[in-house]
């Protein structure tokens, strides 16, 4: 019995001894956690533009002066990326030809914008809206207070409570022709008669200030989209739908000469098919894609939204 | 299961991300295999953007 004890004695203090001298779980190392980007972000120091985008401005403010509703304002939203002090421009959406406007104001056609800017960020989703630029027809270079009272609400919805604002006006003396722009002051850039002058504006601000321009090489990831204006203003209300209903949709713009137009693509269930609509002026096309097969479907609805869900529904019933 | 405190830089940086998230809807990231803290996005979020571009007030 006393063997007996012993022995139960010696196991327990065996497995003690085991317990005690058992390597321990190694925690799992401190992980290396990505760099967060909760950008503290503080009051704009400078406009850096790409030199696609000053010249899709000057362009296509040339273009609309010389346009038959040439005498109204006209402007554009800027998409870019916004860091701690300084601003990115890298996107311009034009205000549309469905814009409310007049000799005296603007209001942007907002719904040909949202889905644009969707088609935009479909390559680089840090671009976030940075501001607007409009014009003024007499030599205002200055957003007015009307502007102000606007403006000074919106910017409470941008990055850093802060929004860049240009004006443009046609009021400069060309200097050296039109071949090159200059800057006579730091916030302003001139080409022939035309000028743009920046702004930055923050949620409290009392007034605007002007706000440095700089430039730099790169595109104006929007501005493919400008050839098909009209075409993404025309069917903007159910392309949005769609981009907000179904999951990775895709955007491409074609280039044809001649016949540029936007291709819609959702890919279905089953591997390496989709639905492809191919929007073209005045011009609807619905395809059903099965590996290299591009079948055209009977389907002519020039609502796309609608068009595409008759497709899925035909496909469902056929499944 | 481990339950560590979190160190100095790591309490730091998740502070940060919950009020990224909370002040500018910026995504918070989590490992899908075990959902610890993997930072935060600097993508933004559609909402964000339309809700700005539909909004732009009417310019003088």
């Amino acid at each position: 019995m006393l063997q007996a004890l012993l022995s139960t004695t010696r196991g327990l203090l065996n497995d003690f001894m085991r317990s005690w001298h058992r390597p321990k779980p190694v925690p799992p190392p401190s992980r290396e956690v990505v760099p967060p980007v909760a950008t503290n972000y503080v009051p704009l120091r400078r406009v850096l533009i790409t030199d696609e985008v000053g010249r899709t401005l000057f362009e296509e403010y040339s273009g609309h002066r010389a346009a038959e509703r040439g005498d109204e304002e006209t402007g554009w939203v800027l998409l870019g990326r916004r860091e701690a002090n300084e601003a990115i421009v890298l996107a311009t959406l034009p205000a549309g030809s469905e814009s409310d406007a007049g000799v005296a104001h603007i209001r942007f056609n907002s719904t040909g914008q949202a889905i644009a800017s969707s088609i935009v960020r479909q390559q680089d989703r840090r671009l976030t809206t940075l501001g607007i630029v409009h014009t003024h027809p007499g030599s205002l270079r200055h957003p007015s207070d009307g502007d102000f009272r606007g403006d000074r609400h919106w910017v409470q919805k941008l990055r850093g409570k802060e929004g860049v604002f240009g004006i443009g006006t046609a009021d400069g003396q060309p200097v050296n022709g039109s071949a090159f722009a200059y800057q006579p002051k730091a916030h302003v850039q001139c080409l022939g008669e035309l000028r743009f002058s920046w702004y930055a504006l923050g949620h409290g601000d009392g007034n605007y200030r002007p706000l440095p321009v700089e430039l730099t090489i790169g595109p104006d990831l929007a501005r493919p989209l400008h050839a098909i204006w009209p075409i993404v203003e025309e069917h903007a209300e159910q392309l949005e739908r769609l981009y907000r209903q179904q999951a990775n949709v895709r955007f491409e713009v074609l280039s044809d000469a001649g016949n540029p137009g936007l291709s819609l693509t959702i890919p279905l269930a089953a591997s390496g098919e989709s639905v492809r609509v191919l929007l073209r002026r005045k011009e609807v096309c619905y395809y059903l894609v099965r590996g290299d097969q591009m079948l055209r479907a009977d389907c002519t609805d020039e609502c796309v939204d609608r068009g595409v869900y008759l497709m899925l529904a035909e496909l469902a019933s056929q499944a | 299961m481990d339950f560590r405190p979190l160190n100095d830089v790591e309490r730091r940086q998740l502070i940060n991300a919950l009020r990224g998230n909370a002040e500018s809807d910026r995504a918070i990231l989590i490992d899908r295999r075990d959902t610890s803290f993997l930072g935060t996005s600097d993508e933004v979020p559609d909402e964000e953007v339309i809700n700005a571009i539909k909004s732009v007030p009417c310019h003088y």
